[in-house]
């Protein structure tokens, strides 16, 4: 039985979601144990949320421009034009800014904290920190967690906004579309359940890039090479799950929420 | 050359059976992938002691440093340090355990997104006990006690290795702990920085009392704490009979303890393989 690698393997699985259940439930257990280390939430929180303003703003800004784009030669053809701004808030609140932003904060940071993580251990740093009395996850993971939760939501209202400025600008000018018309439309399309649904995705999304980050990083094996792949390896899935969970949490809004 | 000598007076010789060990391993078992690294490794190390730790690369000697610090936990056996069962305390209760052992890496494992001050620093900025003053005066104290006050501002990046190994020393210094844990402190050094380290590893034993691990590849080291006490009035280290009392030594091969004893008896012992690892 042990022979066979496929056993070998789901075995690996069990035990890789294991450790990151385990460093899930350590790493939110530490947001209610002293000491507090403000600091480094501050400091990440400026690395991980002015550092990403830049591709969030951006990536929002052409998104919305190109679902104006795609939505209005589709509407033209039902004589609904003017529908436009509705459609392009709609699918960014819901969906594209919360998933956008947190793809462009796991290509950022779930590398940069698996590659910084990594290095520390495989240059025996943190060893060296619990050696000092300090828990690493405590003073490491729990503050990337926290940053990158509280960062990844008012990242997303921005790439809301910027989306749906950009949807404008083109409706505006390619289109001839009026601009009261796009803005109420585009705000009014938009009832409650959608800004819960939205608002609650960048908060699971930057926990789930934010642990798979810190999960690669402190499982870092073989020197240098070895944060390398780990670095990769972290991108790779936190989007994965980001989209996959992005999935589960849209069906679970429309079977529990009714829409 | 004895009335010099300034050993604290209440040094009690480390052959005191009334006064537990410090450092206590008891039939202590590791593998990695099952392959046995120690194979029941058992000695222990008395107040105001060191103990060389000797033994060819990858033997084991850093893991057992991590052992007795609980960042390693045994498959089987037991280790005491400062009272503490190590081998069976939560994680939690190891960082208080923590604050009373001070280590120095290998690589010296300086944090490398801080500065040589909040490096050494880092353990009473976590303790938030003391106030910035009162900080800065400690680190002070430590880095000039490896006489680098001028690197307070540098980062780890622009230290030499020396350098690096001498910060992390103060680092571990700081809270001024009751074991230290040295691994290889003066690996890779040229002879007068190793000396340096070596004469400050002789003060802290004698004027500081500390129990001490050291692994070392460098016989001259070992010998050189056998053999040197620390005399406060010259400021320096001197030859002194007395500091072999102070000094053990223990050779590890194949997971085994195959020496435990003083110094003269390991020039004396009959055995080969201890034999070829002297010449
Ligand atoms: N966490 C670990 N996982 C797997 N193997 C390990 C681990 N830590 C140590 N080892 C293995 O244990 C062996 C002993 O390592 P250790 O670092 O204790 O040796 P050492 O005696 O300090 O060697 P050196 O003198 O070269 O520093 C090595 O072969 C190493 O590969
Ligand atoms: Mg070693």
């Amino acid at each position: 039985m042990d022979a066979l690698p496929v056993s070998g393997w789901i075995k690996d699985q069990l035990q890789a979601l294991q450790d990151f259940v385990l460093l899930l439930a350590q790493a939110f257990s530490n947001i209610f144990r002293r000491p507090f280390y403000y600091d480094d939430v501050l400091l990440q929180m400026d690395t991980i949320g002015f550092g990403s303003l830049p591709i969030v703003i951006l990536t929002g800004f052409f998104t919305g421009a190109v679902m104006a784009l795609q939505l209005s030669s589709t509407l033209a053809q039902y004589g609904q034009i003017e529908r436009t701004g509705e459609l392009v808030s709609i699918s960014l609140v819901r969906e594209l800014g919360p998933v956008l932003s947190s793809l462009m904060v796991a290509g950022r940071n779930a590398s940069g904290m698996a590659s910084e993580l990594g290095s520390m251990l495989v240059t025996e740093q943190l060893d060296a920190m619990r050696a000092l009395g300090t828990d690493p996850l405590k003073k490491l993971v729990t503050p990337r967690l926290l940053a990158t939760m509280i960062m990844n939501f008012f990242l997303t209202i921005v790439a809301d906004l910027c989306g749906i400025f950009g949807g404008y600008v083109y409706s505006a000018l390619a289109i001839g579309l009026d601009s009261r018309q796009f803005w109420s439309s585009a705000f009014y399309a938009l009832d409650f359940h959608d800004l819960v649904q939205g608002l609650t995705k960048p908060v699971i999304f930057g926990i789930i890039v934010a642990l798979v980050g810190c999960y690669y990083g402190l499982k870092a094996r073989g020197g240098t090479q070895g944060v390398g792949r780990a670095t990769t390896q972290s991108v790779v899935a936190a989007s994965l799950l980001v989209i996959m969970s992005d999935f589960v949490i849209s069906r679970a809004v429309i079977t529990f929420l009714g829409k | 050359m004895g009335s010099s000598l300034q050993l604290t007076p209440t040094a009690a010789p480390p052959q005191d059976r009334r006064e537990p060990p410090v450092i206590r391993f008891e039939e202590v078992r590791l593998s990695f992938e099952r392959q046995a690294l120690l194979d029941g490794v058992s000695f222990q190390v008395r107040k105001g002691a060191t103990k060389v730790l000797l033994g060819e690369a990858s033997s084991g000697k850093t893991t057992l440093l991590k052992l007795a610090l609980g960042l390693v936990r045994p498959d089987s056996g037991r280790i005491w340090v400062c009272g503490a069962e190590v081998s069976c305390l939560p994680e939690s209760e190891l960082f208080e355990l923590r604050r009373h052992i001070g280590i120095v890496f290998q690589e010296s494992a300086l944090f490398d997104s801080l500065s040589v001050r909040e490096n050494v620093a880092f353990r009473l900025l976590e303790e938030q006990r003391y106030d910035d003053a009162e900080i800065e005066r400690r680190v002070r104290t430590a880095l000039s006690f490896v006489e680098l006050e001028e690197a307070i501002d540098k980062m780890p990046a622009d230290l030499s290795g020396g350098m690096k190994r001498r910060v992390s020393i103060a680092r571990a210094l700081i809270s001024e702990p009751e074991v230290m844990l040295y691994d290889s402190p003066t690996g890779g050094l040229d002879p007068i920085t190793s000396t340096t380290i070596m004469e400050l590893i002789v003060k802290l034993r004698d004027v500081n009392r500390v129990t001490a691990l050291l692994v070392t590849h460098r016989l001259q080291d070992a010998y050189f704490l056998a053999t040197h006490a620390w005399n406060a009035g010259a400021n320096q280290a001197q030859p002194a009979p007395e500091a072999a009392r102070f000094t053990s030594f223990l050779l590890l091969r194949q997971g085994r303890v195959i020496f435990d004893g003083a110094g003269s008896d390991l020039l004396a012992s009959p055995d080969e393989y201890v034999h070829t690892y002297l010449s």
